[in-house]
Order: structure tokens, then C-alpha cells, then sequence
């Protein structure tokens, strides 16, 4: 192994996806040279510390690695999990999906207000306890009403930092300090310093495919509520594919947000690929997402994509994310285990698994949404 | 081996540190190409100790951050001691120095409290071992400010100037992993994983720093370590408890692990109690 292997071997490792900077390769060359270049070990563990910063590489820098120190780099290591894998669709009846809700959503609630035979839907005839697969059009504002709730608790929590204010009950020192010089050293004016308010983020991700539907009207009118009273919201929707409709909720009617939404959504299909859906959000959207940015998951779990993927997906966003949060309408019902693939697939990913089918649940969710 | 990391590695070993070609080599390079060296791995696995064992392997200063969440500037790097710059105002009210000269003499480094980073960066003798304790428990502001001061070890404040390192300090940064710390802080320092230690290491441990134990006994505390290791508990025992109820033992003068010792000394390793109720049970399964 020479210097130039070093080199290659940093190109070799940003191939396999090990993020590795040419500074880090200069390092690599650098400490090359102020090494035992015999000892196989010193060499490894030396460009192991330079080139990988997490564990999770050292797996594929060591395969990597035992090519360069023989001399026989050559072809692609398949690094695990990043195989493409075919999806199927689940069999089964048709699903309407989100689209069709949409193109019918005015005439919806009446035709939809039978009780319908849904796992989740409770007998209690309370607004708060009435299944939201039941609901009616004017019920929809208690959803916003509660969204917004939430939103005006998110924006109020204190973080641990400090900022300056004009009245307050904490007296800034420091400011109050170089002020008295004008006096004197005579405090005469305070100057006082406050909790900077905690910026809470907000990431929903929405599963709007068929098996979603009876959920879909509430659950958009929910991410609507959210969305238009609370700026760092940000909204997605997928079935097969991932949406962002942030923009297409924003500061407008709800009537009118939804018929944007229609034109956009028109010829989904029905059914869900959680797993591909949410591995598409994380490659365009995992950098945004910090300590400080709650995700929450609206879906049922019934995933036709691979359980692994989702987990891997999830396990993602959760290292990154403050808090993950998945609500699945059916957990509202006693009867209902979350037995499916994609379910368990996602369990050991989650920070909070709650329901989402009426409005008390929904009112639970506040004190998970404060980090 | 380079001759310098076996050199560390000896060094390390007269502190009673049982170690590694790994964490000699990753503190050769961090030294040698002056890096801050990150080092990750689970609760109590000695990744605090490799900082401390630096420090006196060198004959120099362990100067310590621990990290929270809302850690700042004031509480990391300075902050003006306000009683002493108000009684010094009180004491010169009446003097006929301007103004701009009392302001001058009370925003000076005499009125100044370092905190650790500045401690570090201003230390004389020579450069100390800086340990940034769980960085991961602070939060992002805090970490970009660290990047800044870590990519050139020098420090500005506006009524003072610019304060350069005299000795760059070896930097150690520890990480529980309880959240994913920044790509550009990852990538500005060397990286080092330290996992639980295997059979026979965790036994070396036992005996360098529980000297008085018994073969049997640390061959029986380690085992059952392991083993617990394996279960799947709330909180898993680090090294720091294996050796805590290896002290533990030696002080009841007990020779072997039996149910009665266990019972007395089990809140040495386990601390929560459904763990110690699923780790009894077991025992008890494998030992009639």
C-alpha cells in the first residue's frame, strides 16, 4: 500500500456512500507518513479513525480497506441495504385512495356518516369519542381548533437559552452592567433577559393511500390546522410515492386547499409504499431534519414495500430526529395489534406509537409533541 | 508498531489503563496531527478515563466541559464577574479617571472568569488534555460554536481582542450517541469506537484495578457480566460496575458469587428493578 492507495481508497469509500471529504484524504496521506507502513493494523486502524466518524462504517471500510492493502481494488463491494429490491402490490379490492376523496369530498360526509364497519370506531356518541371516520363536515372545525391548540403549546415552550427583553423577570447582568458606566456603576436601569422560546419543527408525513381512507378527510384537515397557525411545519403525503404539499395548504381556505391538492394528487394509486416513501423523504429531506423537529407518521402500516427498508428509513430518521411519532388510526381500537409487517418492522423505531381516530387522541398527542 | 504508539501505549498501561492498539494509535495520530479525537461507544465503558489516563500519562492539566443541554458561551468560555467589576466601579466613583479608562480597566483579563475552553486555550505550562464530556447532550448552537473554536483554538472577545492558544490542547470529545452530532464536527476530528470489552480484556481490568481480587472470584464477575450484557435490560452494566461490584466483593470478603452475595451486592451493576427481577430469575434458572 502506498500514499496513492490512500487515496483511492477515500474515493473508493465516497463511492460506497462513507462520506469522506478530501481534507480527510490529505489527513489520510499525512498520517500515512508518520506510521508504521508494514504493520497491516497500524495502517488500519489509523485510516479507520481518519476516514469513517461513525460506526456503522467501519463494516464496509474494513471490506474496502482489505482491497487496498493487497492491491487488488476491483469491483463494487454491495453495501448492505442498498440493494434496489422489487415491490409488490398487495391483492386485494381496489382502494379509492386520497383522489377520490378529494373529487368528492363536499358530498362525502353525508353518504360517509353511517357507521361504518372500521376496527377503531368507538360506540360513545361524545364529539370527542366520535370515530373520525364518521365525522361530518362542520365537525371538522373541532380538528382545527385542536390543531391549532397544540401549535400555540409548541410555540410557547422554553428552551435553555437566554435572550435580552425590555421587561422581564431575570435580570441580565451583563447588560445592566455596561449600562451603569453611563451612570456611574449606578444600576439605575435593568436590563433583563428571558427563556428563548424552544423552536419546535414540525414534519407530518401522511399515508393517504386506499386503506387510509376513511382517515384521509380528518387527517388533512388536521395537517391543514397545523400548517396554517404554526410556520415550521412542514407537510408531506405519499401512497406510492411521496408528495410535499406544504405549499398547497398554506394560507389558504381549506376548500380551496383541498381543490388544489385534487389537481395534484389526481391518478394516485391506492396503495402504500411506506417504506420506498419514507427512504424518498429522508434523501431530500434528512439534513433539515434536527433535535429540535418532531416527526409524525399518520398510517396504518399496511405496507406492500419491504418491512427492512422501512425499518432502515425509520431507524434513519430516528437518529436524526427529536422525536418520531407514529399514529395509526386502527390502534384506537381495543382489538387492533400492530401485527403487520410493516408494523413491526417500524415498532423498535419509534419514540411514540399512539392513536389518531377521534378527537381525544388527538388532544393526547400534545405532550409528546414538546421536546 | 511505530515506536511512539507503543510508547503511549506503555504510558497508558503505568496508569493502570487497560488498553489497546486502537486507542494507542488514535491518540498518536490526534496528537501527532493535533485532531480533536471523538470517541463513541455505550454508557460506561471507560471513554471519559481515556481523557483522565491522557492527561496524567502526560504530566499535565485534565481541564473538563461537560456538556448540557443550553450550555453557552458564558458557562463554556467567559464570563465578566459582575460583583468584582461593581465594587471596583464603587471603589473609583469618586476617582478623576475618564470614563473611557474605568471602562477599560473592568473589561480587562483581570476581571475576566475563564471558563474551560478558555482555560485550555490560555494554559501556560503546556498544553493540557481538553475533554469535551458528552457532546452529544448539548445542542447544535452549541456544537457550530465549538466547531469555531476547535478549528483554530483561538478565541475573540470584543473587549479584550483576539486570544490565540500558546499550546494547542489534546482534545477528546466523548459521545453516548444519544442523538447523530453534526457531519462537520465528525469530520474535523479523528474517530475512535469503544464497544464493552471482551472476556478476556474486561478480566485484565478486574485484576489492574481491583488488585486484591481473587482468580475465581474476577473469573465469576466478569462471566456473569457478560452474560447480563447479553439480556436484554433497561440499562446494560459498563465497565465502571463491573468494577464497582468487583470492589463491592472483595470488601464483603466474599469468595465466589452465590445467591446470598448476590442478593446483597446486585445493586452494584443493575439499577433498575425490573432488570435486577429478570436477571434473578435467570440466575436462578441456570444455577438449580
Amino acid at each position: 500500500m502506498n500514499e496513492k492507495d490512500v487515496v483511492l481508497l477515500g474515493r473508493a469509500l465516497r463511492e460506497h456512500g462513507v462520506a469522506v471529504t478530501p481534507s480527510e484524504v490529505v489527513t489520510g496521506a499525512t498520517a500515512f507518513s508518520v506510521i508504521d507502513q508494514a504493520d497491516r493494523e497500524e495502517v488500519f486502524l489509523s485510516l479507520r479513525s481518519i476516514f469513517t466518524s461513525r460506526v456503522d462504517d467501519f463494516p464496509i471500510f474494513e471490506q474496502l480497506f482489505g482491497r487496498y492493502w493487497d492491491n487488488t481494488p476491483e469491483k463494487h463491494v454491495e453495501r448492505e441495504g442498498l440493494s434496489k429490491t422489487t415491490l409488490q402490490v398487495r391483492p386485494g379490492a381496489p382502494r379509492r385512495g386520497l383522489a377520490y376523496f378529494l373529487e368528492n369530498w363536499g358530498a362525502a360526509p353525508a353518504e360517509d356518516s353511517e357507521p361504518i364497519k372500521v376496527p377503531g370506531a368507538s360506540e360513545g356518541e361524545s364529539a370527542a369519542e366520535k370515530d373520525f371516520s364518521s365525522f361530518g363536515k362542520e365537525d371538522l372545525d373541532d380538528v382545527a381548533r385542536v390543531a391549532r391548540r397544540i401549535v400555540k403549546r409548541l410555540a410557547k415552550n422554553p428552551s435553555r437559552r437566554w435572550r435580552p427583553v425590555r421587561r422581564g423577570s431575570r435580570i441580565n447582568l451583563r447588560r445592566s452592567l455596561r449600562q451603569s458606566l453611563k451612570t456611574g456603576g449606578e444600576l439605575i436601569e435593568l436590563s433583563y433577559k428571558e427563556r428563548k422560546p424552544k423552536r419546535t419543527k414540525l414534519v407530518v408525513i401522511c399515508d393517504v393511500s386506499g386503506s387510509m381512507d376513511l382517515y384521509s378527510r380528518l387527517l388533512l384537515q388536521f395537517i391543514y390546522g397545523l400548517q396554517n397557525s404554526f410556520a415550521k411545519v412542514e407537510s408531506f403525503v405519499f401512497a406510492t410515492s411521496l408528495s410535499r404539499i406544504t405549499g398547497h395548504l398554506r394560507n389558504k381556505t381549506y376548500e380551496h386547499a383541498l381543490e388544489r391538492l385534487a389537481a395534484k394528487v389526481r391518478g394516485w394509486s391506492g396503495g402504500t409504499r411506506i417504506g420506498e416513501s419514507l427512504a424518498a423523504f429522508n434523501a431530500e429531506w434528512l439534513r433539515r431534519i434536527d433535535k429540535r423537529t418532531v416527526v409524525i407518521v399518520l398510517s396504518d402500516g399496511w405496507d406492500t414495500g419491504e418491512p427492512e427498508q422501512l425499518a432502515r428509513a425509520l431507524s434513519q430518521l430516528q437518529r436524526r430526529a427529536g422525536r418520531v411519532i407514529w399514529l395509526n388510526p386502527l390502534l384506537g381500537s381495543s382489538a387492533y395489534e400492530p401485527l403487520t409487517r410493516g408494523m413491526q418492522a417500524a415498532l423498535p423505531h419509534i419514540d411514540v406509537f399512539a392513536p389518531a381516530h377521534d378527537l381525544a387522541s388527538l388532544r393526547a398527542l400534545e405532550p409528546h409533541l414538546i421536546l | 508498531m511505530r515506536a511512539e504508539v507503543q510508547q503511549i501505549k506503555r504510558l497508558l498501561e503505568e496508569q493502570v489503563y487497560v488498553t489497546d492498539a486502537a486507542v494507542a494509535t488514535a491518540l498518536y495520530l490526534s496528537m501527532t496531527l493535533g485532531k480533536p479525537l471523538l470517541v463513541e461507544g455505550p454508557a460506561g465503558v471507560g471513554k471519559t478515563e481515556i481523557a483522565k489516563v491522557l492527561a496524567q500519562a502526560l504530566n499535565t492539566k485534565l481541564i473538563r466541559l461537560q456538556c448540557y443541554e443550553g450550555l453557552d458561551a458564558t458557562t463554556s468560555l467567559y464570563e465578566w464577574n459582575y460583583p468584582r467589576q461593581l465594587l471596583h466601579i464603587k471603589l473609583e466613583e469618586s476617582s478623576p479617571i475618564p470614563e473611557a479608562e474605568k471602562e477599560a480597566t473592568i473589561f480587562s483579563e483581570a476581571f475576566l472568569l475563564k471558563r474551560p475552553l478558555l482555560q485550555a486555550i490560555t494554559e501556560q505550562e503546556r498544553a493540557p488534555v481538553l475533554l469535551i464530556d458528552e457532546i452529544d447532550r448539548s445542542d447544535e448552537e452549541f456544537e457550530a460554536f465549538l466547531l469555531e473554536v476547535l478549528s483554530d483554538f483561538q478565541v475573540t472577545i470584543p473587549e479584550i481582542g483576539t486570544i490565540t492558544a500558546t499550546h494547542r490542547p489534546h482534545v477528546i470529545l466523548t459521545s453516548n450517541r444519544s442523538r447523530d452530532l453534526s457531519d462537520a464536527l465528525r469530520r474535523r476530528c479523528l474517530y475512535h469506537w469503544i464497544d464493552y470489552p471482551s472476556l478476556e480484556k474486561e478480566l485484565a481490568i478486574v485484576h489492574a484495578r481491583v488488585p486484591a481480587i481473587s482468580e475465581i472470584l474476577s473469573r465469576d464477575v466478569t462471566k456473569i457480566i457478560q452474560r447480563t450484557r447479553t439480556m436484554s435490560l433497561s440499562k446494560v452494566p459498563g465497565v465502571a460496575e463491573t468494577l464497582d461490584w468487583a470492589t463491592a466483593l472483595v470488601a464483603l470478603n466474599a469468595t465466589q458469587v452465590d445467591r446470598e452475595v448476590l442478593d446483597e451486592t446486585i445493586g452494584c451493576f443493575l439499577k433498575d428493578d425490573a432488570d435486577i427481577a429478570a436477571f434473578k430469575a435467570q440466575f436462578d434458572s441456570n444455577h438449580g
